[in-house]
């Protein structure tokens, strides 16, 4: 079972757009497959589930759209806080430093990290107004402030100046609606990462889907750069 | 100010010191209640307080910068000791003016202070009796004795405080019946303080929590402190004598004594009482962390799942806030020189700044206020109302305003290598860079310094750094 999966949701706007629908109706059908992947990757196992929801490149989308979605943002945090919190889910937010975030909803944000920061079933990490380099280059700045020198820094100590650096490494990252591009998520974290690509847009997204993609994950062979004998085999002994 | 002979000692309190442990007592603070109001009815003292105190519109603030000052007024190394009394003596040097009635005070009055010291002593005497352990004469004596050397420390003598205990009461009950009024001050700490408190900063996002306990806390904060102030004061002030508020008075300082007396030290400590109302202070993990923690959870439970409120952002103050919660330092409804005074004071008490940068911030403000006063005070009455700051704030920000900013910068700047950085920047806040900093850099520069407080002071950005240091 991978320990860290990641999901980067895409697709909402061709799903809305298939049923000429305002793409934010896209946005709004995506919660359903949040609050069904949470849940499914919790049962699962998965104790560290990450969810790529708003991109630094995101703000370049049309105002309208992007106030819809701090909106429903917002609202789904509201909505879905308590359950949440009952189920033992910690909840973090990655990225987050832009100030056109609106401040009811980094109050809302905090809160929601406020009230689960004790829980341990399950970590649920959402990225948002995230992107990979800049948090590169912030812990790269971090690195450089605190005076390390140059031939102590290894890929160790460089992962400790990053945001959460208790983090594992992300294990599987599920691209929905096909598209295969990394997008400047979580750079640092997906280098080892399996990555599968199902066809279904995010919002169309369910437990089963994600049950197959665990499946998958299982079936192949992770050999971390080897070539001569698996190093872990992610096989049917898990 | 030439030191006594005690002074020169390293410890004048000594380590065993009576006052010291006072202090840390949150117990204390009933005394210290009891003691404001007695000060206050003090002519000059409730003058002064009314005019230049920020006391109605930010108590939390001002309790923290008192409870340090005293900590530091008591601190076992001399240095500290007289630093903080040369402070002290600044900040009151400047403190003066006269009354409604044309009447001069003046906060560096030696009779007015040895009052103030006075009715400290009283009130702790008066604590310890209240809460069933009344101090025999040998302790009582030697804490007499540390009450006039804290005077000493700040007047360089003790000479308006009567030498002994035995002298002292009639000077007390002298003052009491001949020179003790009705001022302003006192109603306004009695009626309007405790009705109003504003929220401590833990329960600033809770309002609805803490209109709720104040409608109970605030009536019976008002009737203890005055059913535990002397008989005759109560008759000539004409203060309301409410049933069982004497029973309610006695319960409360029992009920203190004997916290104080049962409790583990660190939860009845000051120290705790005042991180568990402002997470800001907290030092280290206290007994109350847990507690907090926790609280905090349930805080942020209660926020979540109450109906929302609309979306509309407050990225600006509305004018009228702004005026109400950082122009006007004082609450009297316009901006005037004890209003920018307060300001300039509670930044050189934050930034424990030497006197020449003291002096180079308050002569920044004092310009300031001269530009304002030239250019907004459009009836010459000697104050800028709401309406008149309002109709110029869209030509400020002027010459003079910025010039504050770049003081503020100087003296923040404590490194002088032109950029703010992290620890400089939580020395003037309190708190860590945050969604404040939007820029690329982690550092301040002096022109992203001035920008931002420029607009912060024009209340065009709202700024939860600024708000928590001028607010």
């Amino acid at each position: 079972m991978p320990r860290h999966v990641a999901c980067v949701m895409d697709g909402n706007g061709r799903w809305a757009a298939q049923r000429s629908l305002p793409r934010t109706a896209g946005h709004e059908a995506a919660e359903t497959a949040v609050i069904d992947v949470i849940e499914a990757a919790r049962s699962a196992g998965v104790t560290w589930l990450s969810l790529y929801a708003f991109s630094t490149e995101n703000w370049r989308r049309p105002a309208g759209e992007v106030d819809i979605l701090m909106r429903l943002v917002r609202r789904a945090i509201r909505k879905h806080a308590p359950a949440l919190h009952a189920r033992g889910v910690r909840c973090r937010f990655l990225g987050m430093s832009d100030p056109r975030i609106p401040s009811r909803l980094v109050q809302d944000i905090t809160d929601l990290m406020t009230l689960t920061s004790d829980n341990r079933q399950m970590t649920l990490t959402v990225a948002f107004d995230h992107g990979g380099r800049r948090d590169i280059v912030q812990a790269a700045r971090s690195l450089i402030r605190t005076a390390t020198p140059a031939e102590q820094v290894t890929e160790a100590t460089f992962a400790q100046h990053l945001p959460y650096p208790d983090t594992p490494d992300v294990d599987l990252v599920i691209r929905t609606s096909g598209e295969q591009r990394i997008s400047n998520f979580m750079l640092w974290q997906v280098a080892y990462a399996e990555w599968v690509f199902p066809q279904v847009l995010w919002p169309d997204f369910r437990a089963t889907h994600l049950w197959e993609c665990l499946d998958a994950y299982r079936r192949r062979q992770r050999r971390f750069g080897d070539v001569r004998r698996p190093t872990t085999t992610t096989g049917e002994e898990s | 100010m030439t030191p006594t002979a005690a002074e020169e000692t390293l410890d004048v309190f000594g380590p065993d010191s009576m006052l010291r442990s006072l202090v840390n007592e949150a117990r204390w603070g009933l005394a210290v209640a009891r003691a404001t109001v007695l000060e206050a009815a003090y002519p000059q003292i409730g003058a002064a307080l009314i005019g230049n105190s920020t006391f109605v519109t930010y108590p939390w603030r001002r309790l923290r910068n008192t409870l340090t000052s005293t900590q530091r007024l008591l601190d076992p190394d001399q240095h500290v000791r007289n630093r903080e009394a040369t402070r002290l003596n600044r900040l009151h040097a400047r403190i003066a003016g006269s009354d409604p009635q044309g009447r001069r005070y003046d906060a560096a009055d030696a009779e007015a202070r040895a009052w103030v010291v006075a009715t400290l002593f009283e009130s702790s005497v008066t604590m310890y009796r209240l809460g069933g352990e009344s101090l025999d004469r040998t302790a009582t004596d030697r804490l007499y004795a540390e009450f006039r050397t804290v005077l000493a420390l700040l007047e360089g003598n003790s000479d308006h405080l009567p030498p002994t205990v035995r002298e002292f009461w009639p000077y007390f009950d002298d003052i009491v019946h001949h020179r003790l009024e009705n001022t302003e001050a006192v109603r306004v700490i009695l009626f309007r303080l405790f009705a109003n408190v504003p929220a401590p900063p833990l329960l600033r996002n809770s309002p609805a929590v803490w209109a709720a306990s104040r409608a109970v806390a605030g009536p019976m904060a008002a009737a203890i402190t005055i059913a535990s102030l002397p008989e005759p004061l109560c008759r000539r002030l004409a203060l309301p004598d409410v049933p069982g508020a004497r029973a309610l008075m006695h319960g409360a300082y029992l009920g203190a004594a004997w916290a104080s007396r049962l409790l583990p030290n660190d939860w009845v400590s000051v120290e705790s009482f005042m991180s568990l109302l402002d997470p800001d202070h907290s030092r280290e993990a206290g007994p109350w962390q847990g507690v907090r923690r926790k609280a905090g959870q349930a805080a942020a439970l209660f926020r979540l799942v109450t109906p929302a409120p609309d979306e509309d952002d407050p990225v600006t103050y509305s004018a009228d806030r702004f005026f109400a919660e950082v122009l006007d330092q004082t609450g009297d409804g316009h901006i005037a020189w004890p209003d920018l005074a307060a300001m300039a004071r509670e930044i050189a008490t934050r930034l424990d700044l030497d006197e020449p940068d003291e002096e180079r911030l308050f002569n920044a403000y004092a310009a300031w206020w001269r530009e304002l006063q030239a250019g907004l005070d459009s009836d010459g009455d000697g104050r800028v109302t709401r309406q008149e700051y309002a109709a110029a704030s869209t030509s400020l920000p002027s010459a003079g305003l910025i010039k504050v900013a770049d003081v503020l910068f100087d003296v923040t700047d404590v490194d002088d290598d032109q950029a703010i950085d992290a620890q400089e920047y939580q020395k003037l806040f309190r708190r860590a860079f945050h969604r404040d900093l939007t820029g690329t850099a982690d550092t301040y520069s002096r022109s992203a310094f001035v920008r931002q407080f420029l607009s912060f002071m024009s209340g065009q950005q709202h700024s939860t750094a600024y708000s928590s240091l001028l607010t």
